[in-house]
């Protein structure tokens, strides 16, 4: 069974913003077509017209040849598109058969009664045709964020989709949990399934993608078969200029360290890790998920107070778990990995994402002092290059790149001394990160101590002075710039030669 | 830099205008229904109803001005009618032992703060519902209200006392200039202090609030306070109005004031509002109210009213918010 969806000459207008302006984009069974962009190219507009979300001013979709109309999210269902969404919509307390069979349950005979022997024996099938291992009783909150995004795409199988629609898939992925999607994949395409998968990893597009299309501002700029391009090519399609390499400066760090920990240890978490970080001095803790450097991150900014241990800041100990509010006062700051669960304020504006850490200095006479406030925030603005309309825009509205720039724009007081910093560059695209890159490094030239966790090898090589490598809560081993070896990095982050 | 980009940014600037738009439209309407009510009668608009009409709103500009900057915070205070009897009972109590109308004040407002505190604890500092917490100290303040009134009406005849609730310039009622005054120090405090702003980041986004340091379960606390105390004060002006203390004072007052605030454009969900909003919807709302009132509506008919007016105003809301969501 082959199946085909052509949508021609997509148009679509908000207001002034033309957001996509005469888009073919084409989606063959058996095939990964990758779709990607900055944020803010029209991927996800394009996806949300063929979802059935949007509805487009010009164009029109075709599935095998004859035209269809999408007029609601139903109707992609009817025509055998499914959208898998990067926060997952699955109820966590039915099980993995009862989620999947959700709304069209079956019934033992006529009674009202559900057969959930059948249900779970038709989802074990699926599973089994696709070689994944999962039992379709267990509970879907047992489940990690990999296994619910399998529990998703079959789903979507099952109610006889054959295109699937994924965004960033594996953004929230261990690397474990990536193979085996990545496997999935490659079953689903031989059984004739359609994909259309949208990433900002070179990586993975060129491993399983066989059409790759680039959209910036709206329009497709390259549509290639992958073995007929590069990476290069693709970046420079996306960006539209070749893209001005980050090259880390050179400085000399000495002094005391502004932060040490000392034997810091959590049961099942971390386990006896110290170390130090000094002004302008950028120190990387990297390992696999679940490698306890996120945990020890909170521990040192007060988050935490349950740990054995000590952690020193400018020569003094701090109190353990003494909250965030204290650590702030005494010149610390957090950027942290989940933008939209604690890093934005979403219905407030621009100006006041940014200046809310920095308020009670512009204070003057019990009030705030508004024009203070406005130079503080243009500053901050320009300094990060973040793109806004203005600096009353609601925050909610700007792309995922210029949201993190803003949660690092608060941050940009020069009263501020250590920086800690949780998957800086997490879901932005490449320019955006270029410009992070270089935010980081120019608050460390000014001697801002800074602590990174970061799962991105590239990144981790590219950032540290010093590089921490952690697994299962041990610290394994540390390198000092420019004395990087990648591939000994991974081997450290992956336990290679560690006790279970 | 700070030019729009051309693709990514959405709806440029549409909720600032939004909310404008809103407030010209409540002002639209408020005058629709004052030209509307002085054609059915023309009494309507005689200085001694307008008089009338703004003394029998006064307490409701303070109670909806206080649950703005809780429903701001994402929360709500079903507490405030009972506690303007409570702490109405405690100033009147006060009053008749002392013989001093401001030890009586001073105690009306520090009974409606003790209210406002106990939700505040629960609330902010123990992250209960606010829904749940208030609706226990909405049945608690009224119980304690009928205790200490042992369920009587207590007369007051101290002129200090009443002076605030019941005197009048000409047709000008002295508790509008002050409940102006109140309104411009609440705006000061919401819009030019670090408190208003702390405000706004618990009800935006709690968490964020709280690894940036502000203490938003601090503010919480104290917003809860703010609205106790306001309650305290309309207390002193129900007293005032009528002359004497009643343990059924401020009845559904709550959710006058909750109508009244989502009139007004505050979300439901925190963030997003202003005080201006809640003065037209109280406005707006007072207009209707008293209209009916003097048109000769059916008495019965009016909570009916009420409740379709909150019904339509949080429907037309979704209505409008549901294509900015996304």
């Amino acid at each position: 069974m082959s199946n085909r969806i052509d949508m021609k000459g997509i148009g679509k207008s908000f207001f002034a913003t033309r957001a996509l302006d005469n888009v073919d984009f084409t989606c063959v069974s058996g095939e990964v077509h990758a779709l990607v962009g900055l944020n803010g190219a029209g991927k996800s507009t394009l996806m949300k017209v063929l979802g059935g979300i949007y509805q487009a001013d010009e164009g029109i979709i075709e599935v095998n040849g004859q035209q269809v109309q999408i007029g609601v999210p139903a109707d992609a269902g009817k025509v055998g598109i499914s959208m898998i969404h990067q926060e997952l919509s699955l109820i966590n307390e039915l099980t993995v058969a009862g989620n999947i069979f959700l709304g069209r349950e079956l019934k033992r005979g006529r009674t009202p009664f559900l057969d959930k022997r059948e249900m779970a024996r038709q989802v074990k099938e699926q599973l089994d045709r696709f070689g994944l291992a999962l039992n379709p009783n267990r509970p879907v909150r047992e489940l990690n964020s990999g296994e619910k995004q399998i529990v998703e795409i079959i789903r979507a199988l099952m109610s006889n989709s054959w295109l699937i629609v994924m965004d960033e898939p594996t953004s929230a992925l261990s690397e474990e949990d990536k193979e085996r999607l990545f496997e999935f994949i490659r079953r689903m395409k031989v059984e004739g399934i359609a994909i259309i998968y949208i990433s900002h990893h070179m990586p993975e597009i060129f491993g399983i993608a066989e059409q790759v299309t680039v959209m910036r501002d709206g329009v497709i700029v390259l549509s290639e078969r992958t073995g007929e391009t590069s990476e290069a090519q693709v970046i420079q399609s996306m960006t539209g200029e070749e893209l001005e390499h980050f090259v880390k400066p050179h400085k000399e760090i000495s002094g005391d360290p502004l932060l040490s920990v000392q034997g810091l240890s959590k049961p099942g978490v971390y386990e006896n890790v110290s170390l130090d970080v000094r002004p302008g001095e950028i120190v990387v803790m990297t390992g696999l998920r679940g490698c306890g450097a996120p945990e020890l991150a909170k521990a040192i900014f007060g988050l935490d107070g349950d740990y054995g241990g000590t952690i020193s800041y400018r020569g003094k100990a701090l109190k353990p778990g003494r909250g965030p509010a204290a650590a702030v006062r005494d010149g610390m700051g957090l950027v942290t990995e989940n933008r939209d669960k604690n890093g934005i304020l979403p219905p407030l504006s621009v100006r006041d994402n940014i200046a809310l850490p920095y308020l009670e200095k512009a204070v003057h006479h019990g009030v705030i002092d508004a024009s203070h406030i406005d130079k503080v925030v243009s500053k901050a603005i320009s300094d990060t290059s973040t793109k806004t309309s203005s600096p009353d825009q609601e925050i909610r509205f700007l792309s995922g790149g210029n949201k993190q720039k803003i949660c690092f724009s608060r941050w940009l007081d020069p009263d501020l001394e250590l920086l800690i910093l949780l998957e800086p560059t997490r879901g932005i695209d490449v320019h955006a990160k270029a410009d992070i890159y270089r935010i980081i490094e120019d608050m460390a030239q000014r001697g801002v101590g800074i602590l990174i966790l970061s799962y991105e090898i590239d990144e981790v090589v590219m950032l540290g002075d010093r590089v921490l490598t952690m697994y299962h809560g041990r610290r394994v081993s540390e390198y000092a710039y420019p004395d990087f070896e990648k591939d000994q990095m991974l081997a450290d982050m992956a336990g290679a030669g560690q006790p279970h | 830099m700070t030019s729009t980009s051309a693709a990514g940014v959405g709806h440029p600037k549409k909720t600032l205008d939004s909310l404008t738009l809103r407030y010209l439209v409540l002002i639209g309407l408020i005058l629709i229904a004052s030209v509307g009510f002085s054609m059915a009668n023309d009494n309507f608009y005689s200085l001694t109803n307008i008089g009338i009409l703004l003394r029998s709103i006064a307490v409701l500009f303070l109670l909806a001005m206080g649950m703005t900057f809780i429903m701001l915070t994402g929360g709500i205070d079903l507490s405030v009618g009972s506690n303007v009897a409570f702490a109405g009972g405690v100033g009147v109590i006060t009053l008749t032992a002392t013989g001093s109308a401001f030890l009586g004040f001073g105690a009306a407002i520090v009974a409606g703060m003790l209210i406002g505190a106990v939700n505040g604890f629960f609330i902010g500092r123990l992250k209960l519902s606010a829904f749940m917490v208030t609706l226990a100290t909405y049945a608690l303040a009224r119980g304690l209200a009928l205790v200490i009134y042992d369920a009587n009406s207590i007369n007051v005849s101290n002129t200090t006392f009443l002076w605030l609730g019941g005197v009048s310039w000409g047709n000008m009622p002295v508790v509008i200039p002050f409940i102006a005054l109140v309104f411009a120090g609440l705006s000061v405090l919401l819009y030019k202090t670090t408190f208003g702003r702390d405000v706004y980041a618990a009800g935006s986004n709690f968490n964020t609030a709280f690894v940036l340091g502000r203490r938003p379960e601090r503010t919480l606390v104290w917003i809860y306070v703010l609205s106790g105390a306001l309650a305290g004060l309309s207390a002193i002006i129900t007293v005032g109005r009528v002359s004497s203390g009643q343990p059924w004072a401020g009845l559904f007052l709550e959710f006058d004031a909750i109508t009244a605030v989502i009139l007004g454009g505050t979300s439901l969900f925190g963030g997003r509002g202003k005080l201006l909003g809640t003065i037209l919807g109280v406005l707006l709302y007072g207009i209707i109210i008293n209209g009916l009132v003097l048109t000769g509506t059916n008495p019965y008919l009016q909570s009916l009213i009420k409740g379709a007016i909150l019904l339509g105003v949080v429907l037309l809301d979704n209505y409008t918010q549901r294509g900015k969501a996304a």
